[in-house]
């Protein structure tokens, strides 16, 4: 299937500007900078391009906040940072078209007049840093970047900035920080990253995956983009599945596809022991979907807000039944304390204290004043600290206590 | 002796100065730079980055510590850093794990007798769909099993 | 600047735009407990604490970063608020040693307050704390405990903006995150000890404190530090007839919130080397005695000089009142002669364009608007003085040197002069009188008596009128 993102996957040396260039890389510059900045912003507001980073904020409108004339620079920030446990897809584009992202960042720094990008990845990731690194260097050589740029009398330099080791870092205004130099500690919002971005000043930050769209969204023209999808959520996406699948991978389908043909088809059934347990769609900070809601849900932003969950990241992590959910949230548990920023009380206080309660329970067995405490602590953690990651530990908490009692039932001590 | 950027990684460090508009931007590529040179970054190593860049040392520690990645200690020639986060469990990383201390000696923060290696559990590596999975120093290394590290073990130690 | 009607609890106010809730609250007098947030330094919005409902908003907001705006329907004691002060309560003190009995901040601390008004339920923590180190000396004189730490990064911030020094710093993350200085370095800024008043628990301790009284013991006096001509506003915290130890007033004119770290301590002075009793010269040397033989002492000593032999020689150490009185005794009773002063002057004396002034005395502006000269200027006429507080050590040298006699000192502490004087009279320290200082600026500040003066000390008024007496006696009898 043809579809958007993932095209030039299959192609040999795809990260290369000569292959990129050979199947259709760099066509849309001439129609971009022929176009009035404003016209790309409303034909991506009307693509309905919505943030694959997890908040699924549409990006056209985004783009809109940013101020015309601010008397100091713009920036462009790439959320390259994929840190999401589950999510591995923005690897594979930075790693397979690499071109393809660089010709979106120059659309969207066009669109909001903007001539200096960064690309924030994360550490670990060489192989995608060294392709990106290499994709923007051949771009420079080529007269792609820098100065007058395609000979369009417009200047642009991307760099590409590593992180060191911070899942943290993938917040938005902590990539902010990180990229100044600092802690990633979130910022407080408002101010928002719209008007006091990257070293004050305005600033878009957008997911590799939603600037990657961006050629094709304007190749082809928005209406075209609407053919797949939904109306709420038109297009498609990279869904990365994981766990106990046959074929676990990076799957391009269009917004709205079944989690059950995602697993049966794309994936080729259920892993392990076969028999479907639970689901968690959109990374690992989502509610859990038991395998019933599982079978019933779409991918798109809409259907899994209506079953209590999120699209995400769209980081599929399928689980089977031999799985104990409580070993599953222990280990989530463990992710989220080690990756709080520290800054704020309930999110510092409150992973660890999950944590450290689920570790007891899972060794020694607990009581259901535990289990109760669990919920307690996530309903105290949530939507009072100053970035998401505290909701990002709650939200499991919750849900997996709630859908699958069964397994913390197994760890109740029995007394007397 | 003190520690100063050879003559290439100098260029290097200028060049990324020219990148951001301030100089505390040029913190975390500079530190990269400088543990790479270095192998990790001694309190040494911070002070002098602190200073190339006209930052307090105690600004450039409390970035040193926040972020994983900067090592204070040297590690392992072979610095093997394991994810432990969930799909990777669900693939069998504990048993893994497992393997690498019983037959290895190796655990999270250890550092082998000889130098040769060093394991760090980390934190999900956006491997999941090729879980488990590991970095051996930079590179990926996945869809682990005991034999495949087994075999690794066996290349890295005559490496 | 534009106001805003906003309501808060139901009741309605006018605030300039953008005043954040918690300073708007204070304006009807109404608290919301905070942690990170200091009225003094740049918000931070760590600690959550404040957090409070505004009417429209998805979620709650913390009070120390919202800004008013026009209609603003705030509530601060709404049950929902409660709970969430419980809950962030409870998060701070499961990793809380809770050492109060050994803590030098209980009687003052901001949990132990909010706990008592919003917590108040047994711990429902089981697991192991994070342990970390109860005892690290962060230099210039301030101690660490990192368990008791909140991470409020006041400390931090205040260093930042006050000293503008980066000395402090949030290291690692997570709750393992601390604040400690670069391995191996200390605190070297004159200004570290506000790091101290700041933190709102125990975890900043001062060394100079530490241990020597539960701070419910102590009573404070409105003061203003005498240490440079600054006029820092202070408060002098004492008990049984001693000060403790000294803590910045706020005053936006002067020193805002802060002081330095050299008039933090500057009240040593007061408890010791003491000058408590008269004392005057024999042949046996210096000999402490009553006011009755030391004023038979000076007697003998005046008789031997005309009143147009003497002089005195003010400090600009003491307050208006005292030099006031003190000019005013020697112009009516002698008065031929010019006036003098002097002034503590060390050598290269530190400043900084903080607070820190090198004009080490409180009180040179009130002494400059007395027309008197220095004693580098005294003529040959002078054969006597009397001196008040003390001299420099360059003005004793003038004083040997030309062989003027000191008939008196009026001294509060032991001195380099005690040897050159005959008669000395104790005096009480500022903290043990009501007056003013004049600063740098010309504003005169208002300083109120902490102790009863000590020993036998006495202000110079009333030893002038026994003076007085002795002079007109002289003069009878010649
Ligand atoms: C704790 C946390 C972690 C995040 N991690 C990532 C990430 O790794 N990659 C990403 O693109 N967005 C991440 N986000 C979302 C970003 O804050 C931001 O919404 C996104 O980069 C915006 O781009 P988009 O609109 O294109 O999705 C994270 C958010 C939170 C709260
Ligand atoms: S919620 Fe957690 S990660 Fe986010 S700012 Fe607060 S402490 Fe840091
Ligand atoms: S030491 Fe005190 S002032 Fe500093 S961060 Fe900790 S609690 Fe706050
Ligand atoms: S600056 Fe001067 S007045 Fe202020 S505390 Fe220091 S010594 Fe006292
Ligand atoms: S006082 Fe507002 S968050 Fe701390």
């Amino acid at each position: 299937m043809t579809l958007v993102l993932t095209n030039r996957f299959k192609l040999k040396d795809s990260h290369t500007l000569a292959v990129y260039e050979e199947n259709g890389g760099y066509k849309t510059i001439d129609k971009v900078f022929a176009t009035n900045p404003d016209d790309i912003i409303e034909e991506v507001k009307q693509s309905g391009l919505r943030g694959r980073g997890g908040a699924g904020f549409p990006a056209g409108l985004k783009w809109s906040f940013i101020p015309k004339d601010p008397g100091k620079p713009k920036y462009v920030c790439v959320n390259a940072d994929e840190s999401e446990p589950g999510t591995f897809k923005d690897r594979y584009l930075l790693e397979l078209d690499p071109h393809q992202l660089i010709e979106g960042i120059i659309i969207c720094c066009y669109a909001i007049q903007s001539h200096d990008a960064y690309i924030y990845i994360r550490g670990e990731f060489d192989l995608p840093y060294r392709r990106i690194q290499a994709a923007v260097d051949e771009a420079y050589a080529k007269g792609y970047l820098g100065k007058n740029i395609f000979g369009k009398g417009y200047d642009l330099n991307i760099v590409v900035h590593r992180g060191a080791g911070a899942y943290i870092c993938g917040e938005e205004t902590a990539l902010l920080e990180s990229l100044e130099g600092k802690r990633g500690n979130p910022r407080v919002k408002p101010p928002f990253p719209a008007t006091h971005g990257a070293f004050g000043c305005p600033t878009v930050i957008n997911n590799v995956e939603t600037i990657s769209a961006l050629p094709w969204i304007i190749t082809n023209g928005a209406q075209n983009y609407r053919q797949w999808g939904t109306e709420k959520s038109p297009g498609t996406k990279m869904f990365s599945v994981s766990g106990h699948v046959n074929k676990p991978g990076v799957y391009e389908v269009p917004l709205g596809y079944p989690i059950k043909d995602m697993i049966q088809n794309e994936c080729g059934g259920v892993g392990g022991t076969g028999r479907l347990k639970a689901v968690i769609p959109g990374g690992s900070s989502v509610p859990v979907l038991t395998a019933e809601e599982a079978l019933d849900a779409n991918l798109d932003y809409e259907s899994l807000m209506e079953k209590g969950t999120f699209l995400g990241s769209g980081g599929i992590i399928v689980i089977d039944d031999s799985v104990d959910m409580l070993w599953a949230l222990r280990n989530l548990g463990h992710f989220y304390s080690h990756e709080s920023c520290g800054q704020c009380t309930p999110c510092r206080e409150g992973t660890g204290w999950v944590s450290k309660i689920l570790d007891r329970i899972y060794h020694e067995g607990g009581t259901q004043a535990d289990l109760d405490l669990l919920n307690e602590i996530a309903d105290n953690m949530s939507g009072k600290t100053i970035c998401a990651l505290a909701d990002a530990l709650a939200m499991p908490v919750r849900s997996y206590l709630k859908k699958f009692p069964e397994d913390f039932a197994r760890h109740i001590k029995k007394t007397a | 002796m003190s520690f100063a950027f050879t003559p290439e990684n100098q260029k290097k460090f200028e060049a990324l100065l020219t990148k951001y508009p301030t100089k505390m931007a040029a913190l975390l590529p500079t530190l990269w730079l400088a543990q790479n040179q270095n192998g990790h970054l001694s309190l040494e190593v911070q002070e002098h980055v602190a200073s190339l860049l006209d930052l307090s040392p105690v600004h450039v520690h409390g970035v040193v510590t926040f972020y994983t990645m900067y090592k204070q200690k040297p590690s392992g020639k072979f610095h093997l850093q394991f994810c432990k986060t969930l799909s990777c469990g669900l693939c069998g990383s504990e048993d893994l794990i497992r393997h690498m201390k019983e037959k290895y000696k190796l655990e999270h923060g250890k550092v082998s007798e000889d130098g040769k290696f060093s394991m760090e559990l980390v934190e999900c590596l956006a491997s999941c769909g090729t879980a488990p999975a590991m970095a051996v120093n930079e590179k990926y290394v996945e869809q682990l099993t005991v034999e495949k590290i087994d075999e690794l073990m066996k290349k890295l130690s005559v490496a | 600047m534009t106001k805003v009607k906003i309501t808060i609890d139901g009741h309605d106010l006018e605030v300039e735009q953008g005043t954040n809730l918690i300073e708007a609250a204070r304006q009807l007098g109404k608290t919301i407990p905070h942690y990170c947030y200091h009225p003094g330094l740049p918000p931070d919005g760590n600690c959550r604490m404040c957090l409070v409902q505004v009417e429209k908003m998805p979620k709650p907001v913390i009070g120390c970063r919202t800004g008013a705006t026009e209609g603003m329907v705030v509530h601060t004691q709404s049950d929902e608020v409660k709970k969430m002060r419980q809950s962030i309560m409870e998060f701070l003190l499961i990793n809380h040693p809770l050492d109060c009995p050994t803590c030098d901040q209980a009687g003052e601390c901001r949990l132990q307050d909010y706990y008592m008004d919003y917590d108040r339920i047994p711990s429902r923590y089981q697991e192991q704390k994070v342990h970390k180190d109860k005892m690290v000396d962060l230099g210039a004189g301030v101690m660490l405990d990192e368990e008791r730490c909140i991470v409020c990064t006041r400390c931090v911030r205040v260093c930042q903006e006050v000293a503008k020094s980066e000395e402090l710093f949030v290291q690692e993350r997570g709750n393992h995150s601390m604040v400690a200085t670069f391995p191996g370095k200390k605190m070297t800024n004159p200004y570290a000890g506000n790091t101290v008043d700041v933190c709102p628990v125990g975890a900043l301790t001062s060394k100079d404190f530490r241990y020597k009284k539960r701070v419910w013991f102590l009573s404070a006096a409105d003061s203003v530090c005498q240490g440079c001509s600054r006029g820092c506003n202070i408060s002098v915290h004492h008990a049984d007839n001693r000060v403790y130890r000294l803590k910045p007033r706020h005053n936006p004119e002067v020193n805002d919130y802060w002081m330095c770290d050299y008039g933090r301590i500057d009240y040593k002075f007061v408890n010791d080397g003491r000058r408590l009793k008269p004392h005057f010269k024999t042949d046996a040397g210096l000999q402490e005695d009553s006011y009755q033989n030391a004023f038979a002492h000076l007697q003998s000593v005046l008789q031997n000089y005309s009143a147009d032999q003497i002089t005195g020689i003010a400090s600009a150490q003491e307050s208006n009142e005292e030099i006031n009185a003190f000019v005013d005794f020697i112009k009516s009773n002698f008065g031929s002669l010019p006036i003098y002063f002097s002034k503590n002057n060390p050598e290269n004396p530190y400043e900084d364009d903080i607070l820190i002034k090198a004009d080490k005395n409180p009180n040179s502006a009130h002494i400059a608007s007395k027309n008197l000269k220095p004693v580098s200027e005294i003529s040959g006429g002078v054969k006597a003085v009397f001196v008040q507080r003390n001299l420099s050590a360059q003005d004793a040298q003038v004083l040997k040197d030309k062989g003027i006699q000191i008939v008196a000192l009026f001294a509060t502490n032991e001195t380099n002069l005690d040897n050159l004087a005959e008669v000395i009279l104790p005096i009480p320290t500022f903290a043990e009188q009501n007056g003013h200082f004049t600063n740098f600026e010309g504003k005169v500040q208002g300083f109120t008596k902490a102790l009863k003066p000590r020993g036998e000390s006495r202000l110079f008024a009333e030893h002038a009128e026994d003076i007085k007496a002795l002079l007109s006696s002289i003069k009878k009898a010649s």
